[in-house]
């Protein structure tokens, strides 16, 4: 499963706080699943980029879903007032947020998101979140937020697919 | 001699005001099953496509922030049937003075939601034709342009239902005249 996200899209949030919390414990640490993580940062809104380049410099440094976690759990509050760094700091120490912040400002993480951005225009995604499900060489994009009791149906379906 | 044509100014807007808006329930209904996720087969496939439209209707709703998640659940899993049974109930005609006045009334709820999220510059998709389209100023235009002529409709409609029709009517006035 590749995830298009925003971190500023509350269907985003939705999907991640309601969904795939239960979708890592119940096919991704069992290795049913494989799932990526993609940014799609939307041109509306002002602070996702900043937020996905904060995601990408975390995954670096082996603390992507942590940071994750802090972003999507405090959206409304950073996306007023645009602090994605203080927002950012409470979730990692100090010397990871320093290493953080040199990748963040070293510039070379827009090369990633923009990749990923392709990739999804590839898939003609135009919300988020979409989630494209690939299995036996069919691929389903799906625009849209899912619960995970849909969800279940849905893989295991396609899991029992001979 | 008849009295009166069939196709006065009244049943004129009744049948633009049934056509227009029983089309666009239909529709309505219909793009929230199959809008955006379009994907038809195998039947799980199919199933699965309406339950994740279903549920990004439901956020839309929920965005209104009018009623909780569950209400919103279960608005966004009841509507878009009962906008397709208006709309057809609406095209058919029958029964017409119900299904106008339910329809009156379903327009004007939509009309004072979206008229109040646009005052408090909600910035929020309108959800009302499975689609993400921004709620605007032209969105509050085109609801009250749309529940103004539900209204009106279901007024003439009343006003109809009193009349006899002009073609089983008797021909008094001939009828006296001939005599």
């Amino acid at each position: 499963m590749e995830v298009f996200s925003d971190f500023q899209c509350p269907a985003c949030k939705t999907l991640f706080m309601t969904t795939n919390r239960q979708l890592l414990e119940s096919y991704v640490s069992t290795g049913k699943v494989y799932l990526i993580h993609r940014d799609f940062p939307l041109p509306m809104h002002a602070h996702s980029v900043v937020a996905a380049r904060y995601g990408r410099a975390a995954a670096q440094i082996g603390k992507f879903e942590q940071v994750e976690q802090v972003l999507f759990q405090n959206q409304e509050k950073w996306e007023q007032t645009g602090d994605v760094d203080g927002t950012v700091a409470g979730a990692l120490s100090a010397a990871e947020m320093a290493k953080v912040r040199a990748l963040v400002k070293g510039g070379t993480l827009d090369a990633a998101i923009d990749k990923d951005r392709k990739l999804g225009q590839m898939y003609n995604v135009s919300q988020t979140p979409t989630t494209v499900f690939h299995c036996k060489g069919q691929t389903y994009p799906y625009g849209g937020a899912m619960s995970f009791d849909t969800l279940k149906q849905f893989l295991d379906q396609l899991l029992s697919q001979k | 001699m008849m009295q009166s044509s069939p196709l006065n100014f009244r049943r004129a807007v009744i049948w633009i005001g049934r056509l227009v808006l029983g089309g666009i329930f239909v529709y309505a209904g219909i793009s929230k099953l199959i809008f955006p996720n379009t994907h038809l087969w195998p039947m799980f496939v199919l199933r699965f496509s309406i339950s994740v439209n279903l549920s990004s209707f439901a956020q839309q709703v929920e965005s209104y922030k009018i009623i909780s998640p569950e209400a919103s659940q279960m608005v966004a899993h009841i509507l878009p049937f009962v906008e397709i049974a208006l709309g057809l109930l609406l095209l058919i005609g029958w029964r017409l003075r119900i299904w106008a006045t339910a329809i009156t009334g379903i327009m004007v709820g939509f009309l004072a939601v979206v008229t109040r999220a646009y005052l408090l510059h909600m910035d929020i998709n309108c959800g009302c034709f499975g689609t993400p389209e921004k709620l605007t100023g032209w969105t509050v235009v085109r609801d009250s342009a749309f529940a103004a002529l539900a209204l009106v409709m279901t007024i003439f409609v009343f006003l109809e239902a009193r009349q006899p029709h002009p073609w089983s009517a008797p021909e008094k006035a001939s009828l006296i005249s001939d005599h």
